[in-house]
């Protein structure tokens, strides 16, 4: 079927087109006169289009409001599935194929085989995600330009039943008016009226056409482009590596530790834990007899490694950038490193000991020297003697006759030294040296020191040669360069929504036949306050009317 | 003026379609990088406990078999001979075997162990990074590495010089 898209006013509009682009004739023949449907104006949108290719359609759908509704709704219905139970990334250290099931069950094994334990990293989600923001600028575009393009080509005396169906309507004759030269003063008189209420005015002969606060119009298409950039951000986050960056470390108060992926390394210099004192805590926490901690502070120095930094067999030689107390929410900051206290864990271990080399017999003290459970050195000079390191098992074991080590870290430190020096053998005198007071007992260090033939004792003087730690501070590492777009986004949008939500566009039309005033009004919101605004200026021109009265009573059937 | 509005509409679906493309590709990439039977194992540098540097791609065109093992781990201390035993009847085939010793733990805990067992082969000292890179959970875990590059074979737990011969033979095949 071709359709006939010529208005009678001689412009020819695209098919589909709603209310003439120029003169505002409904296009639609229907003899009703309930108000019209004002969206963009009556204009063609791309989408609506007659002729229909592949790219067509699928610019369609994504212009379509309602798929954006349920492209939102299925978003946030993935989004609530990851928070059923924790995410994976939750966990600092844990094997998520046997965390979930040991945890949930069996719902905790579908959870973990759907991939729903990183739900926000799946593919789904972000092409939710992507899918979404081709909604926002498709819609936005599909609406936008043809609404810029309406109201940047208003014609200013539109057709009578443009005027006569909008909302508000007034219609009357105006006395004394005997020719168009006195129709034109008229509408003179009232473009003076409006423009004192900030009004656009422009006249065509005996019709007018005022304006006011048109940029309302642009508020959600503003607030669309921050949403975008919002997004693009987010997706710029996933895609460019090291833009963002999460990195956990566990740090022994005392230890330095390298942030992982990075050239910086933290030493925790100090760390503080304040508890609440009783009379503080509820009577309930007290029978518990839980402790609840009030502040706790790691003191972190950060240094950045400016040689030897991937270098196997050398120190890296550290500089220092900057030092600061982290507590919760109190980040070091170095260049857009941030730092975070996460939490703490008390770690009791040993660090280092200043032994003593002493006689067995006369007690007599040779030297002191430092020793170190994390790597230690394998020789040592104390006095006159020589002590070579031959065996370290940081926890002790011993099994079937066989020493071993349990495990890496420190927990019973047992050493085995063998010793040159004035009156000992060449091959060394062999001796077995455990740190910690109580594991000397269980493994009777002495009585197997002295079955050896040992002459000497390494011991520890007092409470101040021993290097204890206590607690091991949890920090984070983040990096996120993209955050000031991510806040740029969110402010467009702010802004956006502010404009589209305090003002609104407000538009009047009048035509004058001869005698004959026709006055129609609209806007986007507040109806109330534009009757108003007409009542008011009309009465300046001395019609009385009641501002309800001029709302266009035939109701939609 | 239509012309250039089409235009306009392709480039914009266009634009999405690799905007979507892109992202969906680099999180299928990020999981690529753990090391899995039939990817190319990635490439690391360690120093040894007899003081040199050991690079995995400097034993490129050789097979390659890598075991993550700690002196504190039981199961890793008992293969320990049949992976020396190996590395001895293989050494003239060209197969290369790199003991990485995990956790960081002291050198002389590690120096101690390895002249207790007389291993021979080189034991590289690895502070929890070559570990995370491959992903590893559970010890003792080894990688055979063909001399292409390729991971042939990722065996967790223990094992015995049986299944280290099949499996080195497996590898010695590839490699013709």
């Amino acid at each position: 079927m071709i359709q006939n898209t010529k208005c009678e006013c001689g412009h020819q509009n695209p098919v589909n087109t709603v209310l003439c682009e120029s003169c505002g004739k409904p296009l639609i023949e229907d003899q009703s006169m309930e108000p019209l449907e004002m969206r963009y104006d009556g204009v063609v949108r791309r989408s609506q289009r007659g002729t229909k290719s592949v790219i067509d359609v699928v610019w369609s759908f994504f212009s379509s409001v309602k798929v954006a509704i349920y492209l939102i709704f299925l978003t946030l219905c993935g989004a609530s599935l990851g928070t059923i139970y924790p995410q994976e990334n939750t966990f600092i250290n844990i094997d998520p194929a046997t965390y979930y099931p040991e945890t949930y069950g069996t719902m905790g094994e579908i959870y973990y085989t759907l991939g729903l334990s990183h739900t926000y990293d799946s593919w789904w989600f972000k092409l939710l995600l992507i899918m979404i923001g081709t909604s926002l600028v498709i819609c936005s575009l599909d609406r936008v330009l043809p609404l810029y393009k309406a109201l940047s080509k208003q014609k200013i005396r539109k057709h009578e039943r443009f005027i006569s169906r909008q909302k508000i309507v007034y219609t009357g004759e105006i006395k004394g008016i005997q020719d168009e030269k006195e129709a034109e003063k008229w509408v003179e008189e009232f473009s003076a009226i409006l423009k004192k209420k900030f009004y656009r005015v422009t006249t065509d002969g005996s019709a007018l056409l005022a304006e006011k606060n048109r940029f309302s119009r642009w508020g959600p298409y503003i607030n669309h482009i921050g949403l975008i950039i919002f997004l693009l951000a987010v997706l710029l986050r996933i895609i460019v590596p090291g833009w963002y960056m999460e990195q956990y470390m566990d740090v022994l108060d005392g230890d330095t530790v390298q942030v992982p992926g990075t050239n910086y390394y933290v030493e925790n210099e100090g760390f503080t834990v304040e508890y609440y004192s009783e009379d503080e805590l509820a009577e309930e926490t007290i029978e518990k007899g839980k402790v609840i901690p009030e502040l706790f502070e790691t003191k972190a120095v950060l240094y950045e490694c400016v040689e030897n930094c991937n270098d196997p067999f050398m120190e890296p030689i550290l500089e220092e950038v900057t030092r600061h107390p982290i507590q919760v929410n109190k980040p070091l900051k170095y260049n857009g490193l941030l730092i975070y206290q996460m939490g703490y864990e008390e770690t009791p271990l040993l660090r280092s000991v200043n032994a003593t080399l002493k006689g067995r017999e006369s007690g007599e003290e040779y030297g002191q020297f430092v020793l170190e459970m994390d790597n230690p050195k394998s020789n040592y000079e104390v006095g006159e003697y020589q002590l070579e390191l031959v065996s370290y098992y940081p926890d002790f074991k011993f099994e079937n006759g066989v020493a071993g080590t349990k495990s890496s870290d420190p927990n019973t430190p047992a050493f085995i030294f063998s010793i040159t020096g004035p009156g000992l053998p060449d091959e060394g005198e062999i001796n077995m040296y455990f740190p910690i007071p109580q594991h000397k007992v269980i493994y009777q260090e002495d009585q197997v020191n002295e079955a050896a033939g040992s002459t000497l004792v390494i011991d520890v003087g007092s409470m101040q040669d021993v290097d204890f730690s206590i607690y091991t501070s949890f920090l984070s590492a983040r990096k996120d360069t993209i955050l000031p777009m991510i806040w740029v986004g969110a402010a467009i949008s702010m802004i956006g929504l502010i404009m589209g939500f305090y003002w609104n566009h407000r538009r009047i039309w009048i035509r004058m036949d001869g005698k004959q005033l026709l006055l129609g009004a609209h806007s986007n919101k507040n109806w109330f306050g534009l009757r108003k605004e007409v009542a008011l200026a009309l009465e300046k021109q001395g019609i009385k009317v009641e501002p309800k009265s001029l709302e266009n009573e035939v109701k939609k059937s | 003026m239509k012309k250039n509005k089409k235009w306009i509409q392709y480039a914009i679906l266009i634009l999405f379609v690799v905007i979507a493309g892109v992202t969906l590709f680099s999180s299928v990439l990020s999981n690529e990088d753990i090391p899995e039977v039939g990817k190319i194992a990635p490439d690391f540098t360690l120093g040894g406990l007899d003081g040199q540097v050991y690079r995995l791609s400097d034993f490129a065109g050789q097979p390659v078999i890598v075991n993550f093992w700690g002196t504190f781990c039981e199961p890793c201390v008992r293969e320990m001979p049949a992976i020396e035993d190996i590395y001895k009847k293989y050494q003239s085939k060209d197969v290369v075997v790199l003991g990485v010793n995990l956790n960081g733990e002291p050198e002389v805990t590690v120096r101690s162990f390895v002249n207790q067992v007389g291993v021979t082969f080189p034991i590289l000292l690895d502070n929890r990074v070559v570990s995370e890179q491959y992903d590893v959970k559970y010890y003792p875990t080894t990688f055979f590495i063909d001399s292409k590059g390729k991971i042939i074979e990722k065996k967790i737990g223990e094992m015995n010089e049986s299944y280290l011969i099949q499996t080195v033979n497996k590898l010695l095949a590839e490699k013709e």
